[in-house]
């Protein structure tokens, strides 16, 4: 009762304590704003004025020295508990502003003093010299103009008449300025002025031996002297070059550009921190609120400077930003930017994407009413190189060696390493930056995101590798404080995580110095109950990979949308589904009939929870029913499900108790969402020249931008290259038309549905037959190692002569589903573009690839698919009947060991399957080629020294072994972190030895596995892959490599074995 | 080669021919009735968002109409055959003279896929079938209906056409509209009721007292809610029901001795009608593969899911207790299969009986329409009990009669009706 009772007198008399502040300072502006008043009569008020503001009101004096007057308050006495601020004009010390108390006074921040106080007298003596400065400038101005009054008709010696005043008022400018004039001179070439300035350098001014001899003679009155009569003689010459008009431009020109020099210095210079770069601008800002203009150039060089030491050197960046990115935003933004002293640290990528993305929209608005009023959240910055500071101040600075350790080491350390970041301090700069950021925020929910100069560059994107963070940001000030601090530690951590670690390694990127900046952001939303989010939100890419129908073209964009946080979109859900819009095509929805909008609408929601103080997801149909009504923008995401009915909502529409299904219609059709969404994806693809993806949110009211990046690709989305030149008999089949990106590599069986065969069965039961056993080859193939071919509409339900009727139960282990188009007499039938289950194929990432094998210039080897034997017979003989109509094809078997891959650019609307050896694809795309040249070469390695080690401890007597053989990524040295090891073994020996050299090596092959995980993540039961050959099958090596449709003999190797005594002879 | 291929008209036509045959049908009757008695072949230009004009190829068959306006649906399909929409109005033919309602069958469609249209420009698509064809559909003449890829939306910009042209409120003209613009109450429960009400009635004619029986069900959509709650209500008791699981992709049954709690249930299923596994083992179900629900030791078994669910291979499986199937789905049973169930004697509601609640409030909604006066619930379901009573004993009777399997006895009996009104009007 007490304390609390303290406490509030405390708040109470703080508060008094800024009420007097503001007053003070409202009336100093008062004061200053009245017209005409001398700088007399200022200092007389404002003796008077300060006192009261302080906390002893009654004990304070207050004394103003300003050029040789001294104005003081009434009571004045000094005494040493005072305050000092000194008034300047220029960098010049022109008088001072002392406050102090006549008695003791208890010991405060600022002896006696508070920090506001200080802050107070401070900024008053800054408002007063900025006002002297007007003044005097003023003065100047109306002297120029009564000069030029008095000279009038006498135009030629105008320029004359700003130098003077120059000359009087600033002398190093009047220097700087002829120094100029003289450089421009001799720069146009004109004699005389060259030898002039031989005399005008400055070691030429004054002899060494004067400046360094015994001389007493002050040396500063000569320098004046000589340099007045040399710049007398500057401007002799200039007159004589130059016309009047010339001479005043250039004048002028170079005043202005004085004044903004040291920004361009500070920008300029590399060793600047960002500290006195934010000086810089503050006082560029100071001097000319309005933002003074510079010459474009140094404008655009000051712009790119800020640019590169602030965001990003990456050329590509600068390029682009320089032209939107002003000054001005820099002023704004540095005062949320957290750094320490003496940083040369940057923001990141994802700052630097969404701030770029905003201001490319914000100049695009100027002519696009579509683009106004978009927004991002409020945010802090965190610089790159606090992770560093934060590391030493821990002495955690070996942890930054932890990329160069094995994979599986960082992978069983990373929990340590997590739980020792979150334990660890941060410097107290860092701490204070943070609190302040709090109070800014205030108690919203937050989101910490990494932003790591790696991530999201133009041109590679890391994404998803490191952590975002939610944290609910409620209660104390204490508690919120630590929770951020504990989630900052823990994306500091995740760049020492195993994935990104070894997603570096892949790439060759280990050794680039990553140091990770955080964006802080406010997350977007509401308060619904005691959770908290966005109405809705969701990614969206300006190139749309996943086409629904022949009708959306690849640039008509895609939006992927879903209620509450964005969470949700970004990933692939196999168990719940985002809304999908093209916004080019907003009419042509992925879902049409009312069973599958209602079947494929959004079932769960992510929110921030704010009494449990955590991001959870929760049943949409749950919250709803406890909360419908609050639900921001409900009416436009929702659509009610009556009587098997979607009908738009009403005014009478209950959303708590009524059936909802989210369809986001009302946004679609009633709102300029979609139209706005076309127009920022084009604009940021056309100013970032490359499609992008950007994050977005809206809380209801406002749309926000949340991130904006080059469109990245996942591993397996990403345009294959489709290799020129291929014999045809390696071709199976190409495409061109409706292409998506990606690549199939290693497919070991193809499901071919014969459309002849399909089209002949005659009775309904033997067409349900094919679907049946379509379902159970998914069941016994293995997972993504097949493909499956078929006539028509995969998945037709009423008239299935049209295609195999299957769920998507029935194919959901299939890489790929294929669709063919035959021509019938003069038609080709439509295809059906998966659209019985499409959504479920795109969460589960399976291909789709539509075929015209009639069109002109389209490969399409029928014969590989009908006369290789068909593998049904042994897989499943229960259904040999339907042989005729499907064939498995055992690719490795049917093409020589080879198997089957597919490639697909969307770019090109190109797609090829082709036959190689293992892992020979590997390299075809530029992604895969990078890992080649970085660590590919280390997968290999080890992988080498293995099957050598396999090959010295295999007893060949033992297990009738001629000669083991290497082939494949392993020995062409591309092998990938889930490649396996190829292995020929020339076998000899009887059955019972073929059983126990299966069994040796499949010990082998699982331990390697297990390796294999630990250093790379991957894991596939077997790491070796291994080919046994009769050795009476093979008379010498040309056999082997005909066998394996081995082209060049360098692609195989003999591995040494351990040869007992006695079989050497 | 080609004409050897699976064509569902020709399979519709040599079903028949097989009644036909068994009922001795005379030849003019046979010639009438394997074909439409009329058909409408149309385009449709509709200009696209684009700008660019399609044309669109657009359907309609009636196949007959002696017992009163055709009635059947408007399906969207890419790959849409004259063919098919014969066969399917034949069908509705049959359908509606076995639940004895006054009506003849047709089938309509357009060629197109509803993925690659803009809402836009499919209102335009029906609105211009209702333009090619308006002179020969009405409430008096021939009632379409929603149908694969179309629903109420659809339904009522053809109505809205429809009116605009002939200038009056005709509600009658197409049914599938929501409640409150023309629709019918009842309609969901309508399928699942029907159900029950002939098992019900073949209780009876098996001389078993619902309350004395077992029941186990496939699925637990909308039609096997229904038919669960109305059994349940008879005093029957279900102990196992059917469920596909969507994250686990494959189904499984739910099993519980003494009884399932229907609303215990529900408060745990999705609207797909998936239960939520974990919950159903807390409270008290034994989980066991989707199968299971064939085999066990029950009275009844009524497959409300998919269609061949009952094969060859499974039906075996099926208790000796079983008695009585009622075929709350499409096609549950394979042919094979069928002569199994004959063969043991289970009692066979067949699909087109068993079902036929929904065509049945289809009608309602017709009747209601054209009244303009519009019944409450009760009331929906009261006339559905009279109406699947009856049409159940003309088929059960006429399969004691002549000792006809169930199904059998069925397609007898609506050829017969369709037949006998044609003679009577002195066509044939």
């Amino acid at each position: 009762m007490n304390t609390t009772q303290q406490n509030l007198d405390k708040l109470i008399d703080t508060l008094e304590e800024r009420v007097k502040e503001l007053n003070c300072l409202y009336e100093v502006e008062e004061l200053l704003h009245k017209p005409d008043i001398s700088s007399e009569e200022i200092f007389t008020e404002l003796v008077k004025i300060i006192p009261p503001a302080m906390q002893y009101p009654e004990a304070c004096a207050v004394k103003i020295e300003y050029g040789d007057r001294t104005y003081t308050s009434d009571n004045y006495q000094d005494s040493p508990w005072a305050l000092n601020s000194d008034l300047r004009v220029n960098n010049r010390t022109v008088g001072n502003i002392r406050v102090c108390y006549c008695e003791e006074k208890p010991e405060l921040e600022v002896g006696p003093f508070l920090v506001d106080e200080k802050e107070l007298i401070d900024s008053i003596s800054q408002r007063v010299s900025n006002f002297i400065m007007y003044q005097k400038l003023k003065q100047v101005f109306n002297r120029w103009a009564s000069t030029k009054e008095g000279m009038s008709g006498q135009k030629p010696g105008e320029w004359k008449v700003v130098l003077e005043l120059i000359r009087r008022t600033d002398l190093d400018l009047y220097g700087r300025i002829s120094r100029k004039m003289l450089n421009h001179l001799v720069w146009k070439g004109v004699e005389e002025s060259e030898e002039l300035l031989q005399e005008f350098a400055p070691s030429s001014t004054y002899d060494f031996d004067e400046v360094s001899g015994e001389s007493n003679i002050p040396l500063e009155k000569r320098t004046l002297t000589t340099s007045n009569a040399l710049i007398q003689k500057v401007y002799e010459i200039a007159v004589r070059h130059l016309s009047n008009e010339e001479l005043l431009g250039l004048i002028q020109k170079w005043m202005q550009q004085d004044k903004t020099a040291f920004l361009v210095r500070a920008v300029s210079t590399k060793n600047t921190s960002i500290n006195e770069i934010a000086d810089a601008i503050r006082r560029y800002y100071q001097l000319t609120p309005e933002g003074m203009e510079l010459t474009p150039s140094s404008l655009l060089g000051v712009r790119a400077g800020l640019i590169r030491r602030i965001f990003s050197d990456q050329l590509e960046f600068i390029n682009i930003a320089k032209n939107y990115i002003r000054v001005t935003d820099f002023r704004d933004l540095l005062p949320r930017v957290i750094y320490p002293a003496n940083s040369h640290g940057k923001l990141g990528g994802k700052s630097a994407g969404v701030i770029l993305a905003h201001r490319i929209l914000r100049k695009a608005a100027e002519n696009n009413e579509l683009l106004q009023d978009i927004k991002i959240p409020k945010s802090w910055f965190i610089t790159s190189d606090v992770m560093i500071y934060f590391m030493h101040f821990n002495n955690l600075e070996e942890i930054l060696e932890q990329k160069y350790k094995d994979i599986s080491e960082v992978r069983k350390e990373y929990p340590h390493v997590v739980l020792l970041f979150k334990n660890s301090h941060f410097p107290p700069d860092i701490v204070q930056g943070l609190s302040m950021a709090l109070d800014d925020f205030g108690e919203v929910p937050l989101v910490v995101r990494s932003s790591s100069l790696l991530e999201d560059r133009l041109g590679s994107a890391f994404a998803g590798k490191y952590k975002s963070l939610f944290i609910a940001n409620q209660g104390s000030k204490s508690d919120r404080l630590n929770a951020l601090l504990d989630a900052i530690a823990e994306v500091y951590a995740s760049t020492v995580g195993p994935d990104p670690i070894g997603y570096r390694a892949e790439r060759g990127l280990l050794d680039f110095h990553e140091e990770m900046g955080i964006i802080i952001q406010e997350v977007v939303g509401q308060r619904v109950g005691n959770y908290y989010l966005p109405s809705f939100a969701g990614v969206a890419f300006s190139n749309n990979e996943f086409r629904w129908s022949p009708r959306i073209k690849k640039e008509d964009g895609l939006i992927r949308l879903v209620p509450g946080l964005g969470t949700r979109a970004v990933d692939r859900l196999s168990d719940d589904y985002p809304i999908l819009i093209a916004p080019g095509q907003p009419g042509l929805r992925a879902n049409v009939s009312v069973d599958e909008i209602v079947r494929y609408s959004p079932q769960k929601v992510d929110v921030v929870n704010l009494k449990a103080n955590r991001f959870e997801t929760i049943e949409l149909r749950q919250l709803l029913r406890e909360f419908g009504n609050e639900y921001p923008g409900i009416e436009k995401l929702a659509s009610v499900f009556e009587h098997g009915h979607l009908k738009p909502p009403t005014f009478n529409t209950d959303f708590a108790e009524d059936d909802i299904i989210i369809t986001a219609d009302g946004l679609i059709r009633n709102s300029r969402f979609v139209e706005q969404m076309r127009h920022i994806l084009k604009e940021l693809q056309k100013a970032m020249a490359t499609p992008v993806d950007i994050e977005f949110a809206s809380d209801g009211n406002d749309f926000y931008l949340l991130q904006c990046r080059p469109q990245s690709y996942s591993k397996y989305d990403a345009p294959a290259e489709i290799p020129k030149n291929i014999p045809a008999e390696r071709i199976l089949f190409t495409a061109e038309r409706y292409v998506t990106n990606g690549q199939l590599r290693n497919i070991n069986f193809i499901v071919y549905v014969d459309p002849d065969g399909y089209a002949a069965l005659s009775s309904r039961d033997e067409l349900l037959a094919v679907g049946k056993l379509i379902g159970q080859l998914n069941k016994t193939l293995p997972p993504r190692e097949f493909i499956l071919m078929g006539p028509g509409r995969w998945g037709s339900r009423g008239d299935i002569k049209l295609g195999v009727s299957v769920t998507y139960s029935e194919i959901n282990n299939t890489a790929m589903l294929i669709e063919i188009a035959r021509k019938k007499g003069n038609y080709v039938p439509d295809l059906s573009f998966g659209t019985h289950f499409f959504q479920d194929l795109v969460e589960a990432n399976i291909r789709y690839l539509p075929l015209y094998p009639d069109e002109k210039g389209i490969v399409f080897n029928e014969k590989f698919l009908t006369k290789s034997p068909n593998a049904l017979y042994e897989i499943l003989p229960a259904f040999s009947h339907l042989s005729n109509v499907v064939h498995v094809i055992d690719v490795k078997q049917a093409a020589n060991g080879m198997q089957l891959n597919v490639l697909m650019n969307a770019d090109e609307d190109k797609a090829v399957a082709l036959f190689a050896p293992p892992g020979s694809i590997a390299s075809t795309d530029q992604e895969f080629k990078l890992q080649v040249e970085s660590t590919g070469a280390e997968h290999a390695r080890w992988r080498l020294r293995f099957a050598e080690k396999i090959a010295e401890q295999l007893d060949p007597t033992r297990l009738g072994v001629k000669a083991l053989y290497l082939l494949g990524s392993t020995h062409d040295a591309t092998a990938q972190a889930g490649s396996d090891i190829d292995l020929l073994v020339l076998f000899e020996g009887n059955e019972q030895q073929k059983r126990d050299l299966q069994n040796w090596l499949e010990g082998w092959s699982r331990c390697l596995d297990e390796i294999n995980y630990l250093r790379t993540g991957f894991k596939a039961g077997g790491l070796l892959d291994v080919h046994l050959v009769d050795a009476k099958d093979i008379k010498n090596k040309e056999d082997i490599f005909s066998k394996f449709d081995l082209i060049d003999k360098s692609g195989i190797r003999e591995l040494p074995l351990h040869q007992p005594e006695k079989t050497k002879k | 080669m080609a004409d050897k291929s699976f064509n569902a008209f020709e399979m519709a036509q040599t079903q028949f021919d097989k009644v036909a045959d068994m009922i001795g049908l005379d030849q003019a009757t046979r010639d009438l009735l394997r074909n439409p008695i009329r058909e409408f072949h149309f385009s449709i230009p509709v200009r696209m968002d684009d700008g660019s004009v399609k044309v669109f190829r657009g359907f309609r068959s009636q196949h007959n109409d002696a017992r009163g306006p055709s009635k059947g649906g408007i399906r969207f399909h890419p790959q849409e055959t004259i063919d098919t929409v014969r066969a399917l109005s034949m069908w509705m033919t049959w359908k509606t003279a076995v639940a004895d309602l006054p009506l003849g069958g047709g089938k309509g469609g357009v060629i197109c896929d509803p993925h690659n249209l803009s809402l836009r420009e499919q209102e335009l698509i029906c609105r211009g079938w209702v333009r090619q064809v308006y002179k020969n559909i009405g409430p008096e003449s021939d009632v379409p209906a929603p149908d694969v890829m179309t629903n109420a939306q659809h339904m009522l910009w053809m109505l809205d056409e429809y009116e605009v042209i002939t200038g009056k409120k005709q509600p009658g003209l197409i049914t599938g509209k929501p409640v409150g613009m023309g629709g019918s109450l009842g309609r969901t429960e309508a399928t699942g009721y029907g159900v029950i009400f002939t098992v019900r009635e073949a209780l009876k004619h098996l001389d078993m007292k619902p309350e004395n029986t077992v029941a186990s069900v496939q699925g637990f959509g909308n039609v096997a809610q229904y038919a669960i709650d109305l059994y349940t209500q008879m005093g029957g008791k279900v102990i196992c029901v059917s469920s596909w699981d969507q994250n686990d992709q494959t189904s499984y049954a739910f099993k519980r001795e003494s009884g399932i709690d229907l609303q215990e249930l529900r408060d745990i299923t999705d609207r797909f009608g998936g239960i939520d596994k974990e919950k159903a083992k807390e409270k008290g179900y034994e989980v066991l593969p989707g199968d299971e629900w064939l085999s066990q030791d029950v009275d009844i078994l009524l497959p409300c899911a998919l269609e061949n669910q009952i094969t060859a291979e499974n039906v075996e499986k099926i208790s000796r207790r079983v008695k009585l199937i009622g075929e709350g789905a499409n096609g549950p049973t394979t042919p094979e299969a069928d002569k199994v169930l004959e063969r043991r004697g289970i009692f066979v509601i067949p699909d087109f009986l068993a079902n036929a609640g929904g065509v049945t409030c289809s009608y309602f909604e017709q009747v209601q329409s054209n009244m303009n006066f519009y019944w409450s619930r009760e009331e929906v379901l009261d006339k559905l009990d009279q109406k699947m009573t009856s049409a159940f004993w003309s088929v059960t009777n006429l399969s004691d009669k002549r000792k006809l399997y169930m199904r059998d006895a069925a397609y007898v009996i609506a050829i017969e009706r369709v037949a006998q009104a044609c003679h009577d009007r002195g066509w044939v």
